[in-house]
C-alpha cells in the first residue's frame, strides 16, 4: 500500500490559506478586547454589584460555560434572525466569541481581584478614594497581573475555537481549507499543513500576550 | 482662656466583634498639635480604637467628632471628607506594588483633590525629600528596604494634607535597625505640630516624643497623663505588670 | 406543512443524546487510558520518552479539536482504515482528552512535595514502587475534582463530531431545524440539554474540589 502525499499543491494555495489567518487573528483581536473588557465589567459586578446583578451574571457564566461553543455560534447566526436580528457570518462570530471569552474571563478576573490583600484596599480607603476609583486604580491592575497566565491560555483556547466559525462560512483559516481540499482532493494533507498553521499561532500569540501583558500591565 | 474645642473627641464608644465587646467605653479627646501615644497588651484593642477612627471598623454605640464632624457610617461622601482629614500608616505599609514611588503618592491627591499632575509631581518630590527619600521617586516599592517602604507611606499620607495622622505599630514590622529612620520622621512631624496618634512598642521613643500616654487595657483607658506619670509613676497594677514585662 | 410540537423536537434530541452521552464515555474511558500511560512516560527517566509526551501534549493543546477530528477522519482513511464518523470521533476525542489529562494528572503529582519522594527514595522503594505506593495514592486524591471538571470539556467537545458527520446533539438539531424551519427554539433546546448533562457535573466537581481542599486543610 503506498501513500502518496502532496503537499506542494496545498502550499500552492497559500495566498488562501494567509486570507484565513488573517482573518482568524482579525476575529481573535476584536474578540479579545471586547471579551476582557466585558469580563471585567461581569467580574466588578460579581464582586461588588448588587445581588440581582450578581444573580444575573452568575447565570450567564454557567449557561456558557456549561454549553458548546458550537451550539452558542449556531444559536447567535441561526437562532436570532428568527427573532428579527440578522447577522453576518463575521459579526455572529464576533459575537459569539465575545460571549465565551467574557464568561471564563470573568470567573478568571474574578479570583484575582478576591486576592487582593484587605491592607492595599484599606490603604486606598484611608486615602479617601471612592470604591469605583479603588477598584480601577489599586485593585485591577495586579489582579489582572496575577491572573494574565490564565487569562493568556483562555484567549488561546478562544482563538483555537475559532476554527468552528468556518462552519457558518466565515473566511478564517479552517474554511479556507475546507475550500482548498474541496478543489484538490487533498483533504489530510490540506488539514496537516492548516493544524501546525494553527500551532504556529497559537505558540506566537502566547509569546505576543505575554509581551504585552509584560509591557503594559506590569509596568516593568 | 476658654478650653480649644478638641480636634478629635470620642465619648463612650463601645465596639464588639459579634459577641466580643472589644472596647467597653472610650472617653478620649485630643487638641491638635498633641502627640499621643497608646500603648498597652495585645488585644487591649488599641489597633481597633485607632481603626474606629477612621471609620475602617465600624462602632456600635458612643461619639466620635474629628473637626466638629461627626462620624456618619452610612454616609459614604461623609466618610471620604473624615478620611482627607484623618490619615493612616499602616503596620504592614501597604504600598501599592503596581505603583511606582511618585504615583503612590501622587495617586490620592490627583483623584481626591483633583491636583493637576504638576502640582502634585512637585509636592511628591517635595515630601519624598521630607522623609529622605528624594532619590527613590521612580522607584518600585518593591526594591525598598522595610523602613524606606514606610517613610514612602508616611510621604503618601501626608500628600493628602491630613490634619490627624494615625499610626498603627508602624515600626512593629520593621528589622530593628530601619526602625530608627521611620521614628526620626516622625518626631519631625510632631515637631512641625502635625497632631498624631499612635499605636506603639517603642516606650523610649513615647515618653521623648508624646505629649500623652494612654496605657489601655481589656478595652478601656486604664491610665492617662505624660509620659513622665506614666512610666516613672504608674498608678495601676496592670500598668506596672506591663511596664516591668518590657523589661 | 407538517407542525412539529415542542415534545416531538425535544423526543428526536432526546434520542440523539444518547450518542453524546456515549461517545463522551468512550473518549473519557479511552482518553483517560492512553493519557495514564503518557503520564508514566512523562515520569520517565528517558529523555526521549519524556520529549514524546511533551510534544504530544503541547500539539492536542495548540490545535484546534475541529482539524484533530478532520485529520482523525481522513487521516485512518488515507492509510486504508475504513472510517466511519463513530471510529474517527472515537479516537479523535479520545487522543484529545489524553493529552489534557496527562497534563491535568502530571499537575498533581508535581504537587507532591518532594519530601514524598526523598523519604519513599530512602526507604529503597524503586522508581515504579515509589510512584505506585506512595506518589500516586496521594496524587490520586487532589486529581478527582479536575478530573470530573474535564468530562464537562470532553461533553462539549462531542459537538464537534456532528461536522465530521456522527450524529449527536448538536447534529440532530442541526437536521431538526432544517426540517422545523425553528432554530431558536431547536437551539434552545439543544443548549438546555447541553446544559443539564454539563451542569450537574461541573457542580459535582466544585464540590469534590471543596472536599479536598478541607481535607487538606
Amino acid at each position: 500500500m503506498r501513500i502518496e502525499l502532496d503537499f506542494i499543491s496545498v502550499l500552492a494555495e497559500w495566498p488562501m490559506l494567509m486570507k484565513g489567518v488573517a482573518w482568524t487573528v482579525g476575529l481573535t483581536a476584536v474578540s479579545t478586547v471586547l471579551g476582557l473588557a466585558l469580563g471585567i465589567g461581569l467580574a466588578w459586578s460579581r464582586v461588588h454589584g448588587p445581588l440581582p446583578l450578581r444573580a444575573v451574571a452568575g447565570s450567564y457564566v454557567e449557561a456558557i460555560r456549561n454549553t458548546p461553543f458550537i451550539v452558542q455560534l449556531f444559536f447567535v447566526y441561526f437562532g436570532l434572525p428568527a427573532l428579527g436580528i440578522r447577522l453576518s457570518p463575521e459579526l455572529a462570530s464576533i459575537i459569539a466569541m465575545v460571549i465565551n471569552l467574557s464568561a471564563y474571563a470573568t470567573e478568571i478576573i474574578r479570583a484575582g481581584i478576591e486576592a487582593t490583600p484587605r491592607g492595599q484596599i484599606e490603604a486606598a480607603m484611608s486615602l479617601a478614594l471612592k470604591p469605583g476609583q479603588i477598584f480601577t486604580h489599586v485593585v485591577l491592575a495586579p489582579a489582572l497581573q496575577k491572573v494574565w497566565p490564565a487569562l493568556v491560555s483562555q484567549i488561546i483556547i478562544v482563538m483555537l475555537g475559532s476554527a468552528v466559525c468556518g462552519q457558518i462560512s466565515t473566511e478564517e483559516l479552517s474554511h479556507a481549507a475546507n475550500l482548498i481540499q474541496s478543489r484538490n482532493f487533498r483533504a489530510f494533507e490540506v488539514f496537516i499543513i492548516a493544524t501546525l498553521t494553527y500551532l504556529m499561532l497559537a505558540m506566537a500569540l502566547r509569546r505576543l500576550l505575554n509581551w504585552l501583558g509584560t509591557r503594559f500591565l506590569f509596568g516593568r | 482662656m476658654d478650653k480649644l474645642e478638641p480636634l478629635l473627641a470620642i465619648q463612650g464608644l463601645r465596639k464588639s466583634f459579634g459577641d466580643n465587646e472589644v472596647l467597653k467605653g472610650i472617653d478620649l479627646q485630643v487638641q491638635a498639635g498633641e502627640v499621643i501615644a497608646i500603648i498597652g497588651k495585645s488585644g487591649s484593642g488599641k489597633s481597633t480604637l485607632l481603626r474606629c477612627i477612621n471609620g475602617l471598623e465600624t462602632f456600635q454605640a458612643g461619639t466620635l467628632t474629628v473637626d466638629h464632624q461627626a462620624l456618619l457610617h452610612h454616609d459614604a461622601s461623609a466618610m471620604r471628607n473624615l478620611r482627607q482629614k484623618v490619615g493612616m500608616i499602616f503596620q504592614s505599609f501597604n504600598l501599592f506594588p503596581h505603583l511606582r514611588v511618585g504615583q503612590n503618592i501622587m495617586l490620592a491627591p490627583g483623584l481626591v483633590k483633583q491636583t493637576d499632575k504638576i502640582t502634585a509631581e512637585t509636592q511628591a518630590h517635595k515630601l519624598l525629600q521630607r522623609v529622605g527619600l528624594g532619590e527613590k521617586f521612580d522607584a518600585w516599592p518593591d526594591q525598598l528596604s522595610g523602613g524606606q517602604q514606610q517613610r514612602v507611606a508616611i510621604a503618601r499620607a501626608l500628600a493628602m494634607a491630613p490634619q490627624i495622622l494615625l499610626c498603627d505599630e508602624i515600626t512593629s514590622a520593621l528589622d530593628p535597625e530601619l526602625v530608627g529612620e521611620v521614628l526620626r520622621v516622625v518626631e519631625s512631624l510632631a515637631e512641625d505640630g502635625m497632631t498624631l496618634l499612635m499605636v506603639t512598642h517603642e516606650m523610649s521613643f513615647a515618653r521623648k516624643v508624646a505629649d500623652r500616654v494612654i496605657f489601655m487595657h481589656q478595652g478601656r483607658v486604664h491610665e492617662s497623663g505624660t509620659p513622665e506619670e506614666l512610666f516613672s509613676h504608674p498608678q495601676t497594677a496592670e500598668l506596672v505588670q506591663f511596664l516591668s514585662a518590657l523589661h | 406543512m407538517v407542525d412539529f410540537s415542542i415534545w416531538d423536537i425535544f423526543r428526536n434530541l432526546l434520542l440523539a443524546l444518547r450518542w453524546t452521552v456515549v461517545l463522551s464515555l468512550i473518549a473519557f474511558a479511552g482518553g483517560g487510558l492512553v493519557g495514564l500511560t503518557l503520564l508514566f512516560a512523562r515520569l520517565s527517566p528517558s529523555k526521549i520518552v519524556q520529549s514524546f509526551a511533551l510534544v504530544y501534549v503541547q500539539v492536542f493543546q495548540g490545535t484546534p479539536l475541529l482539524m484533530q477530528l478532520f485529520l482523525a477522519y481522513f487521516g485512518m482513511a488515507l492509510i486504508g482504515i475504513d472510517t466511519s464518523p463513530w471510529l474517527a470521533a472515537s479516537v479523535g476525542l479520545t487522543l484529545y482528552s489524553s493529552a489534557f489529562l496527562t497534563e491535568i494528572w502530571r499537575g498533581c503529582v508535581a504537587a507532591i512535595p518532594k519530601g514524598q519522594w526523598e523519604a519513599s527514595q530512602s526507604l529503597a522503594l524503586s522508581f515504579f514502587e515509589q510512584l505506585r505506593y506512595i506518589i500516586l495514592p496521594q496524587a490520586f486524591k487532589i486529581a478527582i475534582p479536575p478530573t470530573v471538571g474535564f468530562l464537562v470539556q470532553v461533553i462539549k467537545g462531542t459537538a464537534l463530531a456532528s461536522v465530521i458527520g456522527f450524529i449527536e446533539l448538536t447534529k440532530a438539531g442541526t437536521m431538526i431545524t432544517n426540517a422545523t424551519f425553528k432554530p431558536f427554539l431547536v437551539y434552545s433546546c439543544v443548549a438546555v440539554l447541553y446544559f443539564a448533562l454539563c451542569f450537574p457535573v461541573s457542580y459535582f466537581a466544585k464540590q469534590l474540589e471543596r472536599k479536598v481542599r478541607r481535607g487538606q486543610a
